[in-house]
């Protein structure tokens, strides 16, 4: 992965999401991520989080502002620009992401396969290493009906940062997920940042993160007013 | 771009719908607009044209059939005007001298109009007389039937020269001939009017002659018949000599369809056997007058198209003037003759519109190719920006990297920004040591596997050519570093475990020559990337003439210093990290294979610590842990408990024929051991921090080491129960491997977590081992 050096990774300048589309509060969000930073967004709802992983990547549309991923402006992309971005961004998501007719091994590899020429070999090692990292026997083979819910929280790790994304949304997986998943979930966080990614780690509450909060850059809450910063105690 | 996306998003590519307007659906249109503008002006224009010539034509044929007609007229009035003339003439001069008048006209109308044949006169008394051409020029035969006195009667002829001078006579008999009975004066019977008769022909001359005549009262009270012959082969000539278009023709028929004069009339003529009611208009012969006519019975007078053999014809029909007898004029002339200039101007207008076309497509193609170019060289200038936007911030880390001309500090930066940048599989610093005899690697920076290595040393007779092309001071790029000889050994040495062929070297100089080199192993080789790899080499040459300084410096203390005392002798380890050993292993001496070993592996999570009194009893928990395993073990016979860190390995069946039991056995401790950690850890307070994996199959073990000699045992086995505890779904439970559930799954308890696959084992499923049936 090469390292994004030229602004802000992730920007949104004064980004009206549209309400109908995301129920998102209509009112500018604005902040910044740098290569290697890590925030954290405290959403109490579940739905909130995910709506605002998917204004970051480019899903929602907007009223207003605009949203840019490594400079680019998510409005401004064809359909092969836009998806060939999105393909740079790892993400754990609480809305049901796993699809049935495929096996998870293969829906986890699935993104890469699409977006890069790397060979399935390659791909099934980073994944199968991934997997071992995040608690998992090897890379699961199952459907996802199959697996066990922890499992999936693994698994949806190993997606997340297979591929070396330059940029996370993390929609917290260890609360409620298993406790040995903590330390190697933040260490992935860790060594994806020395590689120069950004973090997203979207949370319910405080309490989660507070176990690496000299790692966290900054933190915003996201609130009926839209993103409010967080100041660090 | 990450060279392993397939789509780059940062390059705005060409396949944006306006690019794709502006570039190629643009051009394509107006060159499509421009092609159907000129065919629509020049459909337009021929359309215009041959509207113009049709009305250009039919005002033509309309001049050319009044001139005909005119002709014809002309042709014709002698004939009937001078019937009239003359009989006037004769109906008021005496008697006698109406002989004389006869004559007299007659000779100068033969003179002077030459399509006139001959003039008859007769009356109601059977007298006649008859003036014509001779068959010798220019003399005139007087004709007079006259009675012999025997009552036989005679065409008496005298023939008159040119000055009235009487050049001959001689009588024919006129057997009984009588004027009466000739159709030209029984035509006039009753009738104040210029009568004609049908046409007929002169044998002798083959004239076709058609006649005029008109019957007077003389003033003595006698009629008379004055007739005139008139040649219709002069009215043919006629036609045959005027010109409609370029191959028109014209023809008079009858209002029976009979032909009075048209071209080739005595062919024709002759081909009906000389019988003018045969003569009538043949569509084998006469085609197109033939529709003319057709078209002129059904439609009447005016001019008509007419197809034959695919071409277009106008056909006209017209009456003809007064004295005529419905004669109809027909004409006929095929429609090029008249627009030929239009279909040629439609020709030159094609043409012109085919080479505007052409130079449209050129045009056309030329934009297209033009802004191609542009785009091209757009996307070169964006390449060459974000590479000085790469190289600015590659710069930018390398600049802020602490202690970065320190020698003793790890020059990774500039190796991994130099990979970076120049897009290379590894780069590489290489310092001259010795004095150039020997060079080591103080870096490599591999950046698809994201590693640094160094510290190989090699040298000049080793790479004698590539040492010689660095000291020459030129930086060099070899496409396949195995055929080029200053590189073929270096490849060889260092670029085929990495499988590269491609190598770039840049020397880095000092102010006293070389100092070693800076290798790119399959870089790109943009342009400008020179600049920042010179860079580079600028900075690592300052590193090296600091190190090669410091080496100096540490030569010279290190001689005075000497080398440190030796440390004193280690005493032997009493402990061999063994909480349980069988009796038997005191007989294992060298390595085996076992072939059926049951390995258990307890790993424990670090557990938080934040005084010493919770360390204190930390301890005293993990004592009463050990011991209890330990327990444990000997009730269950297990051939060793091995401590490592965190992680406990608990085995049995090391034998070297397999022993059944072993995995029983394992199976059974590893429950009890369960059961004794909750308890131990609930009574604690503690959460369960620990997971259990089991695998059972072959491994190897041994005693390893001397004084002291230590059993050990590895293999896969060892490694899969590793696996299996490290990813146990949850702590505090015995995760286990396919070959354990599929032996212990009649006496024990699993529930499955589902199917894995893991690198270089395969496809395997993991189960809990949950308790005893």
């Amino acid at each position: 992965m090469d390292v994004y050096a030229s602004g802000p990774l992730l920007e949104l300048n004064k980004a009206i999401p549209s309400f109908d589309e995301s129920g998102l509060p209509p009112v500018p969000f604005s902040m910044k991520l740098m290569p290697g930073e890590c925030m954290v967004v405290e959403a109490r709802d579940i739905g909130h989080s995910t709506m605002f992983a998917d204004l970051c990547s480019g899903l929602v549309p907007l009223d207003g502002g605009a949203v840019r991923f490594m400079g680019l402006d998510w409005a401004d992309l064809g359909d092969r620009e836009l998806n060939a971005l999105r393909g740079r961004i790892g993400r754990v998501t609480h809305r049901a992401s796993w699809p049935e007719f495929v096996p998870i091994h293969l829906a986890i590899v699935l993104q890469q396969l699409h977006h890069t020429t790397r060979q399935i070999d390659d791909l099934v090692q980073d994944a199968a290493n991934l997997a071992e990292r995040f608690g998992l026997p090897g890379l699961p083979t199952e459907s996802p009906s199959f697996l066990p819910e922890d499992d999936l929280l693994r698994a949806s790790c190993v997606r997340a940062f297979l591929g070396q994304p330059h940029l996370l949304l993390l929609e917290d997986p260890v609360e409620g997920g298993p406790a040995e998943l903590s330390n190697s979930f933040l260490a992935a966080i860790t060594e994806a940042r020395d590689r120069g990614a950004g973090v997203i780690w979207l949370v319910r509450n405080n309490a989660v993160w507070q176990e690496y909060r000299q790692g966290i850059t900054a933190t915003w809450r996201l609130a009926d007013d839209g993103l409010v910063a967080v100041r660090m105690g | 771009m990450s060279s392993e996306e397939i789509i780059d998003p940062t390059v705005q590519h060409d396949a944006s719908v306006r690019r794709v307007l502006l570039h190629m659906v643009l051009p394509f249109v107006l060159i499509i607009m421009t092609v159907v503008a000129i065919a629509w002006v020049g459909i337009n224009s021929y359309r215009t044209t041959s509207e113009g010539v049709s009305v250009l034509t039919r005002e033509l044929l309309d001049a050319t059939q009044q001139y005909i007609g005119q002709e014809v007229g002309d042709y014709i009035a002698p004939s009937a005007a001078g019937n009239l003339i003359a009989g006037g003439m004769i109906e008021h001069a005496p008697p006698l001298v109406s002989d004389k008048v006869f004559y007299s006209y007659g000779s100068t109308m033969l003179q002077k109009i030459p399509q006139l044949q001959s003039f008859y006169l007769a009356d109601d008394q059977g007298n006649f007389t008859l003036i014509t051409r001779s068959s010798t020029k220019d003399v005139q035969d007087h004709v007079r039937l006259v009675t012999e006195p025997d009552g036989k009667k005679v065409f008496q002829h005298t023939l008159y020269n040119a000055m009235g001078q009487k050049v001959g006579q001689h009588d024919v008999p006129a057997n009984d001939y009588d004027p009466r009975t000739r159709p030209w004066y029984k035509n006039t019977a009753n009738k104040d009017t210029i009568q004609w008769t049908q046409p007929y022909l002169f044998p002798s001359d083959k004239q076709f002659v058609m006649t005029s005549s008109l019957r007077f009262k003389r003033d003595d009270g006698h009629e008379m018949v004055f007739a005139t012959n008139i040649s219709l082969n002069e009215l043919s000539a006629f036609l045959d000599k005027i010109k409609i278009g370029k191959t028109g023709s014209a023809m008079i028929v009858d209002a029976n369809g009979r032909i009075i004069a048209g071209r080739n009339l005595m062919q024709h003529a002759q081909a009906a056997g000389w019988d003018p009611d045969k003569m009538v208009l043949d569509p084998k012969v006469y085609p197109v007058f033939a529709l003319g006519y057709d078209h002129y019975r059904v439609r009447g007078f005016g001019p008509k198209q007419v197809e034959w053999d695919g071409k277009t014809y106008i056909a006209m029909a017209s009456a003809l003037p007064r004295y005529s007898q419905g004669w109809i004029l027909l004409i006929a002339a095929p429609e090029n003759d008249f627009g030929s200039f239009a279909h040629q101007s439609s020709r030159q207008s094609l043409q012109f519109a085919a080479i505007v076309t052409v130079f449209s497509l050129l045009l056309g193609g030329l934009y297209i190719r033009q802004l191609r170019k542009t785009e091209a060289v757009n996307r070169r200038l964006a390449v060459q920006h974000a590479q000085v936007a790469q190289e600015s911030g590659a710069l930018q880390q390398v600049a802020v990297t602490p202690q970065l001309f320190d020698p003793t500090a790890e020059p990774l930066v500039i190796t991994e920004q130099l990979a970076q940048v120049a897009g290379a599989r590894r780069a590489s610093l290489w310092r001259f040591l010795h004095d150039g005899a020997a060079m080591v690697c103080d870096d490599t920076y591999d950046r698809t596997q994201n590693t640094h290595s160094g510290g190989f040393e090699m040298g000049r007779e080793e790479l004698g050519k590539l040492f010689e092309a660095i000291e020459e001071g030129t930086s060099f790029f070899v496409g396949n570093a195995a055929t080029d000889e200053r590189t073929t050994r270096f490849e060889r040495l260092v670029m085929r475990e990495a499988s590269t062929h491609a190598l770039a070297v840049y020397p880095v100089r000092g102010p006293h020559g070389a100092l070693g080199m800076l290798a790119l192993e399959e870089p790109i080789m943009l342009p400008h990337l020179q600049y920042f790899v010179e860079l580079m080499a600028s900075i690592a040459g300052t590193r090296f003439a600091a190190q090669g300084a410091l080496e100096a410096h540490q030569g010279a203390v290190g001689d005075g210093a000497g080398l440190p005392a030796p440390a004193a002798t280690l005493g032997v380890t009493k402990s061999d990290n063994l909480l349980m050993r069988a009796e038997e292993m005191a007989a294992v001496t060298g390595a085996s294979i076992y072939p059926a070993v049951a390995v258990l592996v307890v790993s424990f999570s670090d557990p938080v610590v934040e005084g010493n009194k919770e360390t204190t009893t930390l301890i005293a928990l993990i004592n009463q842990l050990a011991t209890q395993v330990q327990s444990v073990a000997h009730e269950e016979q297990l051939f060793a408990v091995e401590v490592a860190g965190h992680r406990m390995i608990c085995m049995a069946g090391c034998t070297t024929e397999p022993d059944h039991t072993a995995l029983f056995r394992l199976a059974n401790a590893a429950l009890k051991m369960r059961e004794t950690f909750m308890a131990a850890l609930a009574a604690a307070d503690l959460e369960p921090v620990f997971t259990m994996g089991m695998d059972f199959g072959p491994a190897f073990g041994g005693a390893v080491g001397q004084a002291p000699t230590v059993f050990n045992l590895w293999g896969q086995t060892v490694s899969l129960a590793e696996l299996m505890a490290e990813s146990a779904i949850d702590p505090g439970t015995i995760q286990v491997t396919e070959r354990v559930y599929a032996s212990l799954r009649d006496r024990y308890l699993f529930r499955s977590r589902g199917s894995f696959f893991v690198p270089h084992l395969g496809l395997g499923r993991a189960y809990t081992l949950a308790a005893r049936r």
